[in-house]
């Protein structure tokens, strides 16, 4: 494989961290096609963390750790570009909203959501209190909403706010272990965790608060991203992406890259952005 | 490049045996890729996250093979980046421990860092801030005690000695000064 950053080609894809690298495996509808899976970008210094994916410019977005640091690079073939280098101390999860131009991240050390502009200006603290291990964020900006988990071993949540931080509420935090995954499916309005404590992958809606379990058993799980019916995740067991049929209750394939080492961060790159709008948008 | 049509074309791998590598086309800089298990970098130099060393021994000439962080059970394994990947120091100690290993408490707290179950490890020093010198927070690392003001008692300086009164004062406590004639003892 090429290091520097190779160009995708068209259609929906799943972009995932593996030390170094943002690898990536093609989806043919919701079937990995492990056979043209190839890394994307290669950065053989770093280690990174969180992945998160803009629809409207084409770009990765990614949290990394050794020189605590966001940067961003076009999948179809750019240069990998800092974003934010200063002020982060252990970037972990990172969610976009394509719609409102802004990313959400969790910085574990600081124990704290911050928020900016895509190109890194705008820059503000969002949540600062009662975070312990804030990892997994997810942005649903059709509904200006945002998700994310704390897996704090004495007391695990998962937790939803406004984008602007109002409105703070506990969506779940009973029979929580370590709930390091976190996606939502706007298409059926579902949220679902990857929970490496009790070894569930489990949904809710989080208007309505019903909750169910997708599967149980499941492995180490560390990212997580719906596309339609699958449920993509990363395993640290196994390391490797693990696909979950949601409506089935079990895992139908598995990718196992050839260098083993732990996998983080997953996302999906979708061909189209979804639609919707939001009342930031034209901010 | 293969396509000077030159002997030195093609050059053998500047990696480990096992890695593959590749030529950066923008920089023409060669990278290692498929490092073997438990290295990274551009020349499979660096440890993965969770394990520290120098495995090409670059720094000092002594080869060091990936270990896990050592950090005397004060991290969790569900943590990202617990240690600096070439000297190991301990990056994400918990159980309110610090130092280069998570070996000792951390300010503000006492106690052995070393214990077996996290409950008995570091506890709060919780220095009153009437009885303690410059409103201290810190204490002995091992014992706990914080440093009082002029007689007054206690580990966390919240009472004062016998004979004494007065701790609200912020001065240390004053001698009661009873009259031995009409007290009682």
């Amino acid at each position: 494989p090429r290091p520097d950053v190779d160009a995708l080609t068209p259609g929906t894809h799943l972009l995932f961290a593996q030390s170094g690298r943002i690898e990536h495996v093609p989806l043919g509808g919701y079937d990995m096609k492990k056979n043209d899976a190839k890394p994307v970008l290669h950065l053989p210094e770093k280690v990174i963390i969180g992945v998160a994916y803009d629809c409207v410019e084409k770009m990765v977005y990614w949290t990394e750790i050794t020189s605590p640091s966001i940067s961003k690079a076009n999948i179809e073939g750019g240069e990998p570009t800092s974003v934010i280098s200063s002020g982060l101390e252990s970037p972990e999860g990172i969610a976009i909203d394509h719609l409102g131009r802004t990313m959400f991240w969790t910085d574990s050390a600081k124990d704290h959501i911050e928020v900016a502009s895509l190109d890194g200006s705008n820059r503000r603290v969002l949540i600062n209190t009662d975070l312990v291990n804030p990892r997994a964020i997810i942005a649903d900006p059709s509904n200006g909403n945002l998700y994310w988990a704390d897996w704090n071993r004495k007391a695990p949540k998962i937790e939803t706010s406004y984008m602007d931080g109002s409105n703070r509420r506990v969506l779940v935090r009973d029979n929580l272990g370590l709930p390091n995954g976190l996606t939502y499916d706007p298409h059926s309005s579902q949220l679902c965790w990857a929970d490496a404590g009790t070894q569930k992958m489990e949904c809710m809606d989080p208007g309505r608060g019903s909750r169910s379990t997708v599967l149980e058993r499941i492995q180490y799980p560390f990212g997580m991203t719906a596309f339609g019916k699958n449920i993509y995740y990363t395993d640290w067991r196994r390391d490797a992406v693990i696909a979950v049929d949601r409506y089935a209750s079990r895992e139908s394939d598995e990718f196992q890259p050839q260098k083993r080492t732990r996998l983080y961060g997953i996302a999906t790159a979708y061909a189209q952005c979804p639609a919707g709008q939001n009342y930031c948008s034209g901010n | 490049d293969a396509t000077q049509g030159t002997p030195g074309d093609c050059q053998p791998c500047p990696c480990p045996p096992g890695a593959t590598c590749a030529v950066v086309p923008r920089t023409r800089e060669v990278v290692c890729t498929n490092c073997p298990t438990g290295t990274t970098g551009k020349r499979c130099e660096l440890c993965d996250d969770g394990f520290f060393g120098d495995p090409l021994g670059q720094n000092g000439g002594v080869v060091r093979t990936c270990r896990s962080c050592k950090c005397s059970g004060n991290i969790d394994p569900n943590a990202v980046g617990n240690c600096n990947r070439e000297n190991g120091e301990c990056l994400k100690c918990i159980y309110n421990t610090d130092g280069f290993f998570c070996d000792r408490c951390k300010e503000g707290f006492y106690g052995n860092a070393l214990a077996p179950e996290p409950a008995d490890k570091c506890k709060p020093c919780a220095c009153s801030p009437l009885g303690t010198r410059n409103q201290q927070t810190s204490c002995s690392q091992g014992t706990g005690q914080c440093e009082c003001l002029p007689n007054v008692a206690e580990r966390d300086c919240s009472a004062c000695m016998p004979g004494f009164f007065n701790l609200r004062s912020g001065n240390g406590c004053e001698r009661c000064n009873c009259n031995p004639i009409g007290s009682t003892n």
